[in-house]
């Protein structure tokens, strides 16, 4: 009777936890599109084109940040996502090496390294001698956040394949690359794809590293990379600090597209990936 | 003809040393069985053929094997792993890949083919040759970890064949399968000795002795015995045999 009472009360305890883990998930996606959805809703296509009014009533449109958003991610993918997955297979393919355990320590370092200190550690090595704000800064500040979490996912994933398709490979004749590339990355393409994601998606909804590096500018579009540039996290970080309500509405706007572009990366490639079966 | 002579075979793995100065012989187009308990070396011995055990990082191979002549540490390791395939206990198709991608993976990876028609050519020969192809033939795109255990497993020989090698080395290639499918195995085996050098690693003496024109006694990393297999089952020299063949070691 009591080990009943003891299991149920476990089982009560369990389900009460995990919801209060997920609440704020939903709460998030209910309220930033409750309060986000009249806004577009009001400002219309204009809202994804137009650029940023000045404070008052008028609530135009987030279209430089919403493209800053798309040339940073961009470009912090193009930089990051090769250098990661190598750093990745390395970390996986010499498990023994030193500098393989060394790289594998650093990046679980990197993971949880505070996002501030990138910040101010490219705006040190980048906008302080360029003498200005800019996009390849910014994207230099996202490609540190990024390259971690892309790497851990792809040595974790290569690592998961078992070894016997790793000996059948060889056993063919195919060369260490060929191993690599044509059959284990195959394999393990989920769990591989799974941190290109989760590298992009970090990228693309990440305020603190652009902070002080990417500058903003949501009055112009995009005018160069060695230009600065404006991003969607960094304008809704920007516009809840202003006094004005027409800000305030387009902050609420602008967090229902980050939601949404995040929501459009993820899910569907994440359904498309087929997973291998072992 | 030997397809492989080896002289004092030494491998090790962190200092602990797994094959302990072994010479054998494997004549051509015979079907070569080593036999011996679990941990002896056999696996291992199997895989210093192929090279394979060189991915271990850790793993210290000496001695002298050649094959057809020439020394293994000699040939380029893709070379020497065309010219010899390998069968492995679990069978591991390929799962991201369909049955007739499996089959052509070896012969277009190592650019043995020209063209689609060579490589459809040749997957169907070792389909055949692996007596899989009027099981699969309608089957050929689909994922073959769909098949059955025994279809998966001359589905690697079929793929290993497909490379045209010389020498087929198989480990225990029937431990994981069902008797019926184990037997379709063994026959099979029987058909390839006529035109490939097999070497088969068995913790079975019944299956040696089924399948194996000669046979070697591998015990704690030396070879107590080897020879033809009906004079070494028939009339064993050393008492260690005697032992095992009896089921009173292993």
């Amino acid at each position: 009777m009591l080990r009943k009472l003891k299991n149920s009360l476990f089982l009560i305890y369990i389900v009460l936890a995990t919801f209060l883990v997920t609440l704020p998930l939903f709460h998030i996606i209910f309220s930033v599109f409750i309060n986000g959805f009249p806004v577009i809703l009001k400002a219309g296509l204009s809202f994804l084109t137009e650029t940023l009014p000045p404070p008052g009533e008028e609530l135009a449109g987030i279209g430089p940040a919403i493209l800053g958003t798309f040339i940073l991610t961009f470009l912090s993918s193009l930089i990051g996502i090769p250098i990661a997955t190598l750093a990745g297979i390395y970390a996986a393919e010499y498990p023994n090496s030193f500098f393989s355990r060394a790289t594998r320590t650093l990046l679980l370092v990197m993971i949880e390294f505070p996002t501030i200190l990138v910040s101010l550690f490219v705006m040190s090595i980048v906008v302080l001698p360029m003498g200005r704000f800019s996009a390849i800064a910014g994207a230099i500040a996202l490609v540190i956040v990024m390259m971690p979490y892309v790497a851990v996912y792809t040595e974790q994933a290569l690592k998961s394949v078992p070894e016997r398709y790793r000996e059948a490979a060889y056993a063919l004749g195919l060369k260490r690359k060929q191993v690599v590339f044509r059959v284990m990355f195959s394999i393990a393409r989920k769990g591989i794809v799974t941190g290109f994601l989760i590298g992009i998606a970090k990228a693309a909804g990440e305020t603190a590293p652009i902070l002080f590096t990417a500058g903003g500018a949501y009055r112009t579009f995009f005018i160069g990379l060695d230009k600065p540039v404006g991003a969607i996290p960094l304008l809704i970080y920007d516009l809840v600090q202003q006094p004005y309500s027409n800000y305030h509405e387009i902050a609420w706007g602008s967090a229902l597209i980050l939601l949404i572009v995040f929501l459009a990366i993820f899910i569907p490639v994440r359904l498309s990936v087929r997973e291998v079966k072992l | 003809m030997n397809a492989f002579e080896v002289r004092n075979l030494r491998v090790s793995y962190d200092d602990f040393e797994i094959i302990s100065g072994i010479d054998l012989d494997i004549p051509a187009k015979t079907c070569f069985a080593i036999m011996g308990p679990s941990g002896c070396g056999k696996s291992t011995l199997l895989r210093t053929f192929n090279r394979l055990i060189e991915i271990n990082e850790n793993a210290r191979v000496s001695g002298i094997i050649k094959l057809f002549g020439k020394n293994i540490f000699e040939i380029e390791t893709s070379e020497l792993r065309r010219r010899v395939g390998m069968v492995f206990q679990i069978p591991n198709p390929f799962p991201h890949l369909s049955v007739y991608e499996n089959v052509a993976v070896g012969p277009k990876f190592n650019k043995m083919v020209k063209n689609k028609k060579e490589l459809d050519k040749i997957v169907e020969w070792a389909l055949k040759k692996a007596v899989l192809w009027d099981e699969v033939k309608d089957r050929l795109r689909e994922r073959a970890s769909n098949l059955s255990g025994g279809q998966m497993q001359r589905l690697c020989i079929a793929r290993a064949l497909a490379l045209k090698p010389e020498v087929l080395l198989m480990d225990e290639p029937t431990a994981n399968l069902d008797p019926i499918s184990a037997s379709k195995i063994e026959e099979l085996i029987h058909e390839l000795k006529k035109e490939y050098t097999m070497v088969i690693v068995t913790h079975s003496p019944s299956q040696a002795s089924r399948i194996a024109d000669y046979v070697a006694f591998l015990y704690l990393g030396k070879i107590v015995e080897i020879g033809r297999v009906e004079d070494v089952f028939e009339n064993p020299k050393h008492e260690l045999t005697e032992k095992y063949l009896t089921g009173r070691i292993g």
